[in-house]
């Protein structure tokens, strides 16, 4: 018994599962499910498609260089049936299983570490810019407690310094 | 019926359009036998334009379910012709064959075989 890898997405055919299609050249091209055959038949690139992981990969998305993917090897020799061997295997799966999730989520945060600020940054650019939108500027003026926080008082300033150009 | 099919033996046939196939209502799958006539073919060869030939299907664009649940399909559709007692006429077979020919007793395609998917 063998795990393919799906040639759209990469994900994992389990036996029984999905379609391959066999090119006039011997090249075997094995699809997860009809959804990849679907997107193989559009010649769409695999590289392009945001889904998949050869896209995850190339833009950085997934944790490429790992020692962890290196156990995952295709070995085209069986190996001899050992008690002990196939125990310590099983185990050393949920381990290595554990050590990748882990490894995994810590590569997301820090791919993601910027973000917040980046995105209160902008949130900030945003109200400063577009304040009009939800209160006149004359009812800034009248009521310059509008809103109770500090970034707004900066806001309100910077329309009492617009209203003294205009007087 | 009326399906043509490309040859990849040495036959000396090229072209060969189904009138019949030996088994099942819904026409020839892969590794079917079939009856062709021979629409196209090399001059100087084993098989004349014309002749009533044997073939089994080796290629299909249909796909067909394997025996783990999984399917396969090919590029076109393909024959290798066989006199009436299943052994091949050519000396060779081109491109990729199932290996679901051993099944139905056709290992001598598949040793002919450049590839065996």
């Amino acid at each position: 018994m063998r795990l393919e890898k799906c040639w759209f997405c990469s994900s994992t055919i389990y036996p029984g599962h999905g379609i391959q299609f066999v090119r006039n050249d011997a090249k075997i091209f094995r699809f997860c499910r009809s959804k990849c055959h679907k997107n193989f038949k559009m010649k769409r690139n695999p590289r392009k498609v945001k889904w998949t992981k050869a896209y995850r990969r190339l833009h950085g998305k997934d944790m490429t260089q790992d020692a962890t993917f290196e156990f995952e090897r295709k070995r085209n020799r069986p190996e001899r049936y050992d008690r002990n061997l196939t125990e310590n295997t099983l185990k050393a799966i949920k381990v290595i299983d554990k050590v990748r999730s882990r490894r995994e989520e810590t590569h997301i945060k820090n791919r993601m570490k910027g973000k917040k600020s980046k995105i209160t940054k902008e949130a900030l650019k945003e109200l400063d810019q577009q304040i009009h939108m939800i209160k006149a500027p004359g009812a800034m003026v009248k009521d310059a407690s509008a809103t109770t926080s500090a970034k707004v008082t900066v806001k309100v300033q910077h329309d009492t310094d617009e209203n003294r150009m205009e007087e | 019926m009326r399906t043509n099919l490309k040859v990849v033996d040495n036959s000396g046939a090229k072209r060969v359009m189904c009138i019949q196939a030996l088994k099942g209502k819904k026409g020839a799958r892969l590794g079917d036998t079939i009856v062709a006539s021979v629409k196209e073919a090399q001059p100087g060869g084993k098989v004349k334009k014309g002749q009533v030939v044997y073939g089994v299907v080796v290629r299909a664009a249909m796909q067909k379910g394997r025996s783990d649940g999984s399917l396969v399909k090919f590029d076109d559709n393909a024959v290798v012709l066989v006199n009436k007692q299943g052994e091949p006429i050519g000396t060779r077979v081109f491109g990729p064959v199932p290996h679901e020919l051993r099944k139905k007793k056709h290992v001598k395609i598949l040793s002919l075989a450049q590839h065996i998917a």
